[in-house]
């Protein structure tokens, strides 16, 4: 997986700092587009994009999907290494 | 600026804003056009000592490129008594020294409360009176500013988190009341928990009052790939504690909290953190929240079993009933159950549509208890009106079941389960996709059932004529994509066996 294509600046990459500073959460689309302040609909999709790459877990139900952070410290800390290269 | 560090933790962050602030920066800018100070300072102490005081003008002096220099200490005496009654009279106070130099000192406060001050000094011009009626004025919408900046961050630290944690807990409780089935359900209250708390490890236990005893129904563990389910005794380890005692048990490498409705119904528990940090008061406030939503999830899901299982039992029982009156034509055989069921699973059916066949399975044939057995075992060819006795009986088996609110998605399919795909069935002469899916997928499972049974008129077929048959009639008596489905589900050895063995244990005639 290449992680500099997965948080390109922008959307994906306010997603990853919110889930990186909050790493006990789990939301849905609305609730993390209110935290981060955008789009749903946007951040439906980046949320998807992200799952695909493992940097998100979908807790998926027939109501709704909750996404949470991954649990794999090694690419925590690659992600780390590439948030403090490119910020927000 | 020059400034001498203080203690106090508001008061840090207070001078810290301070010494960042665009406005006390331009205030600074706006009126050293009028008093031309050589320097401006903060002093962040209410009573800073002479030594500091100073330190601090060596460093302001410095920043000019001149030597410090107060032999008769009058610089020194001067500044700390202005800086005594500035604090005195909570005001600005301007102050003469040196060779004719000017200043002021101006306290920081809120209350009566002195934080520091800021101050000018070595103004060659007297400092005018509009100057210093101004400046405070200026000075102290910008420490309320920053004041105001303290309090709100301190708001957005302390209240953010928590509403992250309360929506957290939102959307756990919305995916755990999704489902009703208990094995979906507990693996993913382990799984969730182990996410909100980033632990390595969670069991959900649940107790067995009668032995006493808490037994393991789901433990995620994220290092290991073998897994042992222990039973806990009440009283020993985190759990078996928490069961006893009816509160979480906390440790630093573990957290267990009972699952508490009107009694302790179980216990969830979470061992070593990702980061090695120890759990917290404030994992231990979340978990008993998501223990409470928890609790709820299982008891309904419970109550659905158990409902389920009074619904199937009554079936089963009315079953036996109709039983009596021609044995072995109501109670099915377990491999029919099952077929409909892989069936319907092929085609997609969701969790409801696949009880509802499964329930179907058993009284799809229960309106003929009201065609005469001389009918129904007749070898020959049925007259007119016999015929029509046979037809009315999908319409009788649903007048049977109509007021049983449970079986409400089984009664489409036992009123079509006898139409044709090409419309030549009864009662209604339905086509294709007319027809209920689950009714088309009966058709075939109540055809293969009939054709594998011995009857009082005929022998029976062998597993593979009746699969061969059922594929001839493939477009014409059947839909072809759930026959396709019923050869994919016959070519499977466990279906084959059940088919087998329920036909060397159903010694009777069907």
């Amino acid at each position: 997986m290449d992680l500099n294509k997965a948080l390109k600046p922008g959307i994906r990459t306010k997603i990853v700092n919110f889930f990186h500073e909050n790493q006990s959460s789990i939301d849905t689309p609305r609730g993390v587009a209110a935290w981060i302040d955008e789009d749903r609909g946007k951040v439906k999709k980046a949320l998807e994009e992200l799952t695909s790459c493992n940097i998100l877990i979908a807790h998926r139900s027939t109501s709704t999907t909750g996404y949470s952070y991954t649990r794999d410290p090694k690419l925590i800390s690659n992600i780390v290494k590439l948030l403090k290269k490119r910020p927000a | 600026m020059e400034e001498i560090r203080g203690q106090n933790t508001y008061q840090i962050e207070l001078f810290e804003r301070l010494r960042r602030s665009v406005s006390l920066k331009k205030a600074e800018e706006c009126f050293g056009c009028i008093i031309k100070p050589a320097f401006w300072w903060i002093i962040d102490k209410p009573n800073p000592k002479t030594k500091e005081i100073e330190d601090l003008l060596k460093q302001s002096y410095h920043s000019i490129k001149k030597i410090f220099t107060d032999k008769s200490g009058e610089c020194l005496n001067t500044l700390a008594e202005t800086l005594k009654k500035s604090a005195e009279h909570k005001k600005l106070l301007s102050f003469d020294c040196m060779e004719d130099f000017h200043g002021f000192v101006f306290p920081i406060a809120q209350g009566d409360k002195i934080y520091g001050y800021i101050g000018a000094c070595y103004s060659r011009k007297e400092i005018s009176s509009e100057a210093l009626q101004i400046f405070p004025a200026f000075a102290d919408t910008i420490v309320k500013e920053v004041q105001k900046e303290i309090e709100l961050s301190k708001l957005y630290e302390t209240l953010r988190p928590r509403a992250i944690a309360l929506s957290t807990v939102h959307t756990v409780h919305r995916l755990i009341s999704s489902t009703l089935d208990l094995g979906e359900l507990l693996p993913r209250i382990a799984r969730l928990s182990l996410q909100i708390m980033r632990a390595q490890r969670c069991s959900v236990k649940l107790v067995d009052s009668k032995r006493k005893l808490l037994l393991p129904k789901v433990t995620v563990d994220l290092r290991a790939k073998k897994i042992r389910l222990k039973k806990v005794k009440v009283g020993m380890w985190a759990p078996g504690k928490a069961f006893k005692y009816g509160r979480p048990v906390r440790a630093r490498d573990y957290l267990a909290t009972p699952l508490i409705d009107e009694d302790i119904i179980g216990v969830i528990t979470l061992y070593d953190k990702i980061d090695k940090k120890p759990f917290t008061a404030f994992d231990q406030e979340i978990m008993s929240t998501m223990a409470e939503q928890a609790v709820i999830a299982i008891k309904n899901a419970q109550l659905y079993k158990e409902q389920e299982r009074l619904t199937m039992g009554t079936i089963k029982a009315l079953a036996k009933v109709l039983d009596t009156r021609a044995p072995g034509t109501y109670v099915p055989r377990v491999s029919s159950v099952k077929i409909a069921q892989c069936i319907g699973q092929e085609q997609m059916m969701d969790a409801d549509s696949l009880k509802s066949l499964e329930y179907a399975s058993v009284l799809h044939d229960a309106g003929e208890v009201f065609v005469p057995k001389a009918v129904l075992a007749k070898p020959t060819k049925l007259t007119g009106k016999e015929y029509k006795m046979v037809k009315a009986h999908p319409a009788a088996g649903v007048e049977i079941i109509k007021h049983i609110k449970a079986l409400k998605g089984v009664t489409p399919i036992i009123m079509y389960h006898h139409e044709n795909y090409d419309g030549s069935g009864y009662p209604k002469g339905l086509k294709k996709d007319q027809i209920p899916l689950g009714a088309r997928i009966m058709a075939i499972v109540s055809a293969f059932e009939a054709m594998i049974s011995k009857k009082p008129y005929r022998a029976a077929k062998s597993i593979n004529e009746a699969v061969m048959e059922v594929s001839r009639n493939s477009g014409t008596q059947f839909d072809p994509k759930v026959v396709d489905s019923f050869l994919n589900v016959m070519r499977r050895k466990d279906i084959k066996d059940a088919v087998k063995r329920d036909q060397r244990e159903s010694n009777y005639i069907r």
